[in-house]
């Protein structure tokens, strides 16, 4: 059963500084807390944490707190409460992670980075995915104390974004704004806000420059240093996430131009599809034994967006438009064309597609990719079934036995054009 | 078998693709719909015939090889029956949007079958000026896709549809009323057929079929005021025999809060100054799919029926997999519980309804509610 639950091995040593920066943060959340500073709870992955930043108050991602749970062990707590609260144990890990969280002790003994602090606003999402929008829901039965936003975005794919979707982004932000003004007696400046957006689109250029070095051969960064992108998710709009993203590229260029790879023989290059299995992110180190390094992901692309500076919040308007129909099934076309272009990029030689319980809208359309892979590219996949948050749904040996399989095959392959894979 | 002034709807279900292929050459151009937030009078009053997509029951096979596994039955029955053939007379696919799976299945369709058009509609979820705002684009943007299938739409056209199709909620809802007041002699099963047909055929023709239905009632036996009322709740129900395994536990349907019952035809039409903003109205303001609202939304409604139906217990009868349900109904059944309702959940799965299970977990309630 352990062997389910393993951490990644990591090479670079400003990853390492990553533990820092998540207890940092989860310090910061708490300490805003105890001193009067605003907390407010937020799916992740559009426009709003800028604004947070920008007027001093504090985000917190509920979401994001699910894969720290299973790093520490708690989730299996955490989903039984779920489970004696009548909720099915086919609904996302995410939801019923966070459900048993916020009903059971959020502080005290055995609880990691001293917990979650109480939300004092929450940002009830709609948009997105189904599970996110009824964990706000959740939420808000739990803390009914907490002035509520019930945000409204259009879900549409990215392909198809026309001016009137933007328009109504835009709209939906300023109602934020003046949400968040009325509720808190804060003001934006909008010097502040243009500041956030400038240091957010900074910190992605540098995320896609980091990306960027992955396509070398052999890659100086893999799948299991992915936690960096925690950043990405909690520190948007500010220098803290510049800061480990400049150290973090330093470190990767220099690898990189000194040819250093996470493994010594790199053979098996490969792309992951949908989010990783947070209790086991030592999966992604197996492939490694038989020269494989996973070079690229889907959720990397989701952390791409850059900002038009010019326009905060128009920009920050059109991010949360983009951010989720990027990686899930709003908009398969674009995902699909996504994945290929990667996989040219990065000089895939095959796919593990992570059929997800958990996920079903990045699931949903896995089965295109894959033939998309197979026809356009002649990249083989695999599947794998499993779950991002609950082991129950994960064998390992099942993976073991897919994966050792597929890595054959690979090898083989890239033996018979090369002459030299193994 | 169906009662006999049944019989014209029962025929029609018994047989939807062959019933629809029928239609070629003589009908409008057919545009499918899954999920009833789809604007269905605009795509009417545009000179097509929106046909609600159903999977019928059986085994999923072809599917699979599209979709996973963990998804909800009717969409993957439906993808099954598309890839069997069984829709290859659609012109396009034109989705208001609800939830993931629906939302997923529209792309995966639009890939499976590059032939059609495939249009997701998103709609707000907030009904302000600034949604109505953007809800009209978002309409004005449908309409432009309706016009390049070949479709025309003008003021006065979509004023016909909306009064057409709020005809038929307003005497589906009379419906509901007399079988509230045990006034309606029909077994759910049937009355469910009369329902179901609605997503199915032609508007007019279903209002003709209506009207005629009406005109027979009184021949019909009086119905029986035997069985334990329930209210049934949920999403789509296809397999009507759901219905007559209730009653023959000794049960009676007498009301519902399902996609495929009560809930698209509340708020029959809506009002505003010009059609497109009744349609607006209507859509804004329909009772909403748990995809769409919080559970809080729906409980007064769940409530208020169970008041007009006396209603002694709950069934909820959620597709296995279906997020949006399943995670509203652990706080409905509190909700309920308090107000001293009992409920029962029976989760249907991907192969179809197993009667002798569904039997006795059914029995136990309906056993339970006549002790209480």
């Amino acid at each position: 059963m352990e062997e389910k639950k393993k951490k990644s091995t990591k090479r670079l040593q400003s990853a390492r500084e990553l533990n820092r920066i998540v207890a940092e943060y989860y310090l910061e959340c708490n300490a805003a807390k105890a001193s009067g500073k605003p907390v407010g709870w937020m799916p992740p992955m559009n426009g709003v944490i800028e604004v947070f930043y920008a007027m001093d108050l504090q985000p917190v991602f509920p979401e994001n707190w699910s894969p720290v749970c299973a790093a520490f062990g708690l989730t299996p707590d955490n989903f039984q409460r779920t489970d004696a609260l009548g909720y099915s144990r086919d609904l996302c890990g995410y939801l019923r992670n966070i459900t048993g969280y916020v009903y059971g002790p959020m502080h005290g003994e055995g609880i990691p980075l001293g917990g979650l602090p109480e939300p004092d606003l929450i940002l009830s999402p709609g948009g997105g995915c189904i599970p996110v929008q009824k964990i706000f829901h959740i939420l808000e039965r739990r803390f009914p104390e907490a002035k509520v936003f019930r945000a409204d975005l259009p879900q549409v794919a990215v392909e198809d974004i026309q001016p009137h979707h933007l328009r109504y982004a835009l709209k939906e932000m300023e109602r934020l704004i003046a949400f968040l003004e009325g509720a808190t007696g804060r003001t934006l400046n909008p010097d502040r806000l243009h500041a956030a957006v400038m240091v957010s689109d900074q910190a992605c250029a540098l995320w896609d420059e980091i990306m960027s070095y992955r396509r070398c051969i052999p890659t100086p960064l893999s799948a299991a240093e992915i936690g960096i992108m925690f950043v990405m998710v909690t520190r948007q709009g500010t220098q803290i996430a510049v800061d480990f993203l400049t150290q973090v590229r330093d470190e990767v260029r220099q690898r990189a131009e000194h040819g250093i790879g996470v493994i010594e023989d790199e053979k098996l290059r490969l792309f992951w599809d949908n989010i990783p299995l947070w209790y086991n992110m030592g999966v992604f180190n197996y492939f490694e034994k038989m020269g494989g390094v996973v070079v690229a992901e889907t959720y990397s692309a989701a952390w791409s967006l850059r900002l038009d500076v010019d326009h905060p919040l128009e920009a920050l308007a059109l991010k949360s438009l983009m951010s989720y129909p990027l990686v899930s099934c709003v908009s398969l076309k674009k995902r699909k064309e996504m994945v290929l272009k990667a996989c040219r990029e990065y000089a895939i030689d095959g796919a593990i597609l992570h059929r997800n319980k958990s996920c079903v809208p990045i699931t949903l359309g896995q089965m295109h990719i894959k033939q998309a892979l197979e026809e356009e590219l002649g990249v083989p996949s695999v599947i794998i079934d499993a779950d991002h948050m609950d082991d129950q749904n994960f064998s390992l040996a099942q993976f073991e036995t897919r994966v050792d399989a597929f890595m054959e095959m690979l090898l083989s392959r890239k033996s018979a054009s090369t002459g030299h894979a193994r | 078998m169906p009662a006999a002034v049944v019989e014209p709807f029962a025929e029609i279900l018994r047989d939807v693709p062959g019933y629809l292929r029928s239609l070629t050459g003589r009908s409008r151009p057919i545009i499918g719909y899954f999920c009833t937030h789809t604007p269905i009078e605009l795509i009417h009053a545009a000179g097509f015939l929106p046909v609600r997509i159903f999977g019928g029951t059986g085994e999923v096979d072809l599917a699979y090889t599209l979709a996973p596994t963990f998804v909800c039955p009717p969409m993957l029955r439906s993808l099954e029956a598309a890839l069997g053939g069984a829709y290859a007379f659609l012109t396009g696919i034109v989705q208001g949007y609800t939830c993931d799976v629906a939302c997923g299945m529209v792309n995966i369709w639009q890939e499976a079958f590059p032939g059609i058009m495939c249009h997701t509609l998103p709609l707000p979820y907030n009904d302000c000026v600034e949604g109505r705002d953007f809800l009209r684009a978002a309409l004005t943007e449908l309409i432009a896709k309706l016009e390049r299938l070949g479709g025309h739409l003008t003021s006065e056209g979509l004023a016909r549809s909306l009064d057409v199709y709020a005809a038929i909620r307003h005497s589906l809802l009379d419906l509901y009323r007399m079988r509230y007041a045990d006034l309606l002699p029909l077994a759910a099963d049937d009355f469910y057929d009369i329902i179901h047909a609605a997503f199915i055929v032609a508007p007019e023709e279903y209002l003709t079929m209506l009207h005629e239905l009406k005109g027979s009632l009184e021949e019909v036996s009086p119905p029986s005021t035997e069985g334990v009322p329930v209210l049934v709740a949920g999403s789509i129900i296809e397999d009507s025999s759901v219905f007559r395994i209730l009653e023959s536990v000794g049960a009676r349907v007498v009301a519902d809060d399902l996609c495929t019952g009560f809930r698209p035809f509340h708020t029959p039409e809506g009002e505003g100054p010009e059609p497109i903003e009744r349609l607006m109205d209507r859509y804004l303001r329909r009772l909403p799919c748990p995809s769409r609202c919080r559970a809080e939304e729906r409980l007064p409604m769940i409530l208020e029926l169970i008041r007009f139906s006396k209603a002694q217990g709950v069934v909820f009868l959620p597709q296995k997999f279906c997020t949006p349900h399943l995670a509203d109904e652990p706080v409905l059944r509190r909700a309920l519980a308090q107000e001293g309702i009992r409920s029962l959940v029976v989760e249907l799965e991907a192969t179809g309804i197993h009667a002798g299970q569904l039997t006795t977990r059914l029995q136990s309630f309906v056993e339970m509610l006549k002790e209480s």
